[in-house]
């Protein structure tokens, strides 16, 4: 073998024990594993949060100024649609409402009612180019009939234990919601996140009549829970926006799509628990990961003292073995990955099925991963090279 | 005046009569450990000066401070006290870069082999050559050769651990000397090894000595190599005993024992003889002994020659001349009168000269010859 390159050392030292090489890798995959979980929990649910903005239609979205997530039943005036509409650059404006703790659903059985749950039913006017969901715009028909809805097939099933694959049980299971009679004539998928367990969807004229109460009087579509506008083809959304916030009363947010998605993401991140549970992991991840790393290198080191030492006294500085430690660190952090990642990828298709939480091996999440893999091992390299440089030449004779 | 010195005839300074430039001087080094309280004084005001191609032995009890001597030499342990210069540089308050450096120029052989179980023994090898930025090329045929030289050549792409103790050991003495180091340093790099490597590892010394004008102090307790030893220095207690250059200590021997009245002395006591002789240098026409004067030393012509003159009343008379290995003033201190010849250098010259007290004192164990031949055959029982 023939090789005129430099030797090596840092490749041979890692790869000398293949026993050892193992472990190290088993461990650094599984904090990567560990790591891929908590960032594919996190994005799922962050994305099952947002879900419904991201199967809205529309450019534009306006809500109550203290509607502070899609849960909270903050209402504004149809009206404020009236002044958007006028604003130009605008193709459309269309309400959008939302229903959760007076809908509750309840499955008869032999005429007995059993518990009743909530979930979330959305009423819309079947006109309206609003959901961006086939299932929906290809029931619209069955939607037209009185004390109709579609149910929501991913909701959770210990709840709402509908026999969803099919329409024509479906159509025949006895249901009630808000104590009225409803007929469920088909499904579409939306999914669940942490404030809503199922959802509906109904025609305008269906949600009023479920729920009359929404306003103390007058009619209950008159409030409106998100007003979704199209801006016109060769409009600037954010122009468009920016004219709308002006116009418009100071009772409503006006926001582009990225922003109420950002918005409501920050909110489960940053004024719930979610976003620090989830830090905690990944923290915890990494530092499992750390401590792993750090183990293999520190022995590498420790069983080679006297060779680092015999390397000093020949001249090496300090600056070949932090580059020797740094490569031995980034080594492990890519062997340990891709396995890892191979390993996450099962897991999360395994998961995908199991919670029907939407678990995405996303370029962005494997690269946060890959880089904190990275950081971990480096980390922990920097923390064992000072075994290193304390390795003490005079100590051979 | 001659220009008297204070080096020892057998410090080796003047052997063959050139200065050979120093590799290492220490002078005056004191060494510490610990601290405060605790302080512990390792070496005690040593001097010695290594030239360039000699091969130094060091001995002494465990202790004695070889090891700290040496491992100061070889830059791994900071020169608290005195001057330590390696190579032409000062290494008392040397900064990072040059020690760096100076390690390049050096090779070090440990007693334990410390070689990389990961490497071959080629690439363990190529680990000393790369640091110094040897040429691939020139590097690939320099390891083969010194581990076949060393009878490896069939060990060469093996790793340590189907590798015996003393193929390890050779492999780490490659190692040491791939970058042809002006210094070498060794502890016991014999010591693992049989008879027959333990002679090829100092054949190769010797010859990287004379053929590339290595430098090697070894410490060692193997006496089957004694015999390569240009000067063995031997150390008790922090302090340099005795530093003798060998080679040049047989030659004084051997100049000595011509002269008829330390011709029945043994080499042990012609050894001792030659430990308490100093150095003198003469420049052409200057005058080592004027008629008249009171004889205080014997000298021993090392190189040079000169012209013996005796004044008649009339002016000086040259009467004789003498050449390297001859002696003069000896008349002066056995009879204790006054020089009875004045006598000039005709070249530059250099003298080893024997005081007059020490003089009288050979002359006296000379008298104790025979109770010495009897210690001698004693001891060989």
């Amino acid at each position: 073998m023939k090789s005129f390159g430099k030797t090596p050392l840092a490749w041979k030292n890692l790869t000398h024990d293949w026993r050892r090489l193992v472990v190290a890798i088993c461990g650094i995959a599984f904090a990567v594993l560990l790591m891929f979980t908590q960032v594919g929990f996190q994005n799922a649910l962050f994305d099952s949060q947002v879900k419904l903005i991201d199967d809205l239609e529309g450019d534009i979205f306006l809500i109550s100024k203290a509607k502070f997530t899609l849960a909270s039943e903050k209402r504004f005036p149809i009206s404020r649609l009236n002044q958007a509409r006028s604003c130009s650059g605008v193709q459309g404006a269309y309400p959008l409402y939302t229903e959760l703790t007076t809908s509750v659903l309840r499955r008869m059985e032999n005429g007995m009612g059993n518990r009743g749950f909530p979930l979330r039913s959305i009423g819309f006017y079947l006109d309206d180019p609003v959901f961006d969901l086939d299932a929906v715009n290809q029931h619209l028909l069955r939607l037209r009939s009185q004390g109709t809805a579609l149910i929501d097939g991913k909701s959770k099933r210990s709840k709402f234990p509908f026999p969803y694959d099919d329409d024509d049980a479906l159509a025949q299971e006895h249901v009630e919601l808000a104590d009225k009679q409803i007929s469920l004539v088909g499904k579409f998928e939306l999914g669940t996140d942490f404030a809503h367990d199922g959802n509906l969807v109904m025609s305008a004229e269906n949600f009023a009549k479920f729920f009359p109460h929404r306003v103390r009087t007058g009619n209950p579509l008159d409030v409106v829970d998100i007003g979704i506008i199209d801006v016109l083809p060769d409009a600037d959304v954010e122009e468009v926006r920016a004219r709308i916030e002006q116009t418009i009363d100071k009772d409503v947010q006006v926001l582009t799509r990225e922003k109420f998605r950002k918005d409501e993401i920050g909110f489960w991140d940053k004024s719930t628990p979610i976003g620090t549970i989830f830090m905690a992991g990944k923290i915890i991840g990494f530092i499992v990961g750390m401590v792993i790393c750090y183990q293999v290198i520190y022995s590498d080191i420790a069983d080679h003292m006297a060779e680092f030492a015999t390397l000093k006294a020949m001249g090496y500085t300090a600056r070949y073995f932090i580059f020797l430690i740094l490569t031995e660190a980034i080594l492990l952090a890519v062997v340990g990955f891709i396995p890892g990642s191979a390993v996450s990828a099962v897991m999360y298709s395994w998961l995908s099925e199991q919670t029907g939480l939407l678990m995405v091996m996303s370029a962005p999440s494997m690269l946060l991963v890959f880089i904190l893999t990275i950081a971990m091992c480096v980390a922990s390299g920097m923390l064992a090279v000072r075994k290193l440089l304390s390795a003490d030449p005079a100590s051979l004779f | 005046m001659t220009s008297q010195t204070t080096i020892p005839a057998t410090s080796g300074a003047f052997t063959g009569g050139i200065q050979m430039p120093k590799t290492v001087k220490v002078q005056a080094l004191n060494h510490f450990f610990g601290e405060g309280e605790l302080r512990k004084q390792a070496l005690y005001e040593n001097n010695l000066e290594v030239r360039r191609g000699e091969i130094v032995i060091m001995t002494g009890p465990s202790g004695s401070g070889k090891t700290t001597l040496l491992t100061l030499i070889g830059t791994l342990r900071t020169v608290q006290e005195g001057s330590l210069k390696v190579l032409g540089n000062e290494l008392c308050g040397a900064d990072r870069d040059l020690i760096v450096r100076i390690r390049k120029e050096m090779g070090f052989i440990f007693q334990a082999h410390n070689l990389f179980e990961s490497l071959t023994a080629y690439q363990n090898v190529n680990m000393a050559a790369e640091l110094v930025g040897l040429d691939p090329m020139i590097a690939e045929g320099r390891i083969n050769s010194l581990l076949t030289r060393l009878g490896l050549g069939h060990r060469i792409h093996y790793k340590p651990k189907s590798l015996s103790g003393g193929q390890k050991q050779r492999v780490a003495i490659a190692r040491g000397l791939v970058h042809k180091p002006k210094l070498i340093l060794a502890d016991e790099p014999t010591a693992a090894l049989d008879e027959k490597s333990g002679r090829e590892v100092v054949t190769l010394f010797q010859e990287l000595a004379r053929d590339e004008g290595c430098t090697i102090i070894m410490v060692t307790h193997d006496n089957r190599i004694l015999d390569v030893a240009d000067r063995i220095v031997n150390m008790v207690d922090g302090k340099i005993k005795s530093d003798v250059a060998v080679q040049e200590t047989s030659v004084i021997c051997e100049f000595l024992k011509e002269f008829p009245l330390f011709a029945d002395l043994t080499p042990n006591t012609l050894a001792e003889v030659a430990d308490q002789m100093m150095v003198h240098e003469a420049q052409s026409g200057e005058a080592i002994i004027r008629q008249g004067d009171a004889g205080d030393l014997f000298y021993l012509i090392r190189t040079g020659s000169v012209d013996v003159l005796i004044n008649d009343g009339t002016g000086d008379q040259k009467v004789a001349e003498l050449n390297q290995g001859q002696y003069f003033g000896e008349a002066a201190l056995i009879t204790d009168e006054p020089r009875n010849a004045t006598i000039v250098a005709r070249e530059p010259s250099v003298f080893y000269a024997l005081g007059k007290d020490e003089f009288r004192a050979v002359l006296e164990t000379s008298a104790t010859f025979e109770e010495e031949l009897r210690q001698a055959l004693f001891r060989r029982q």
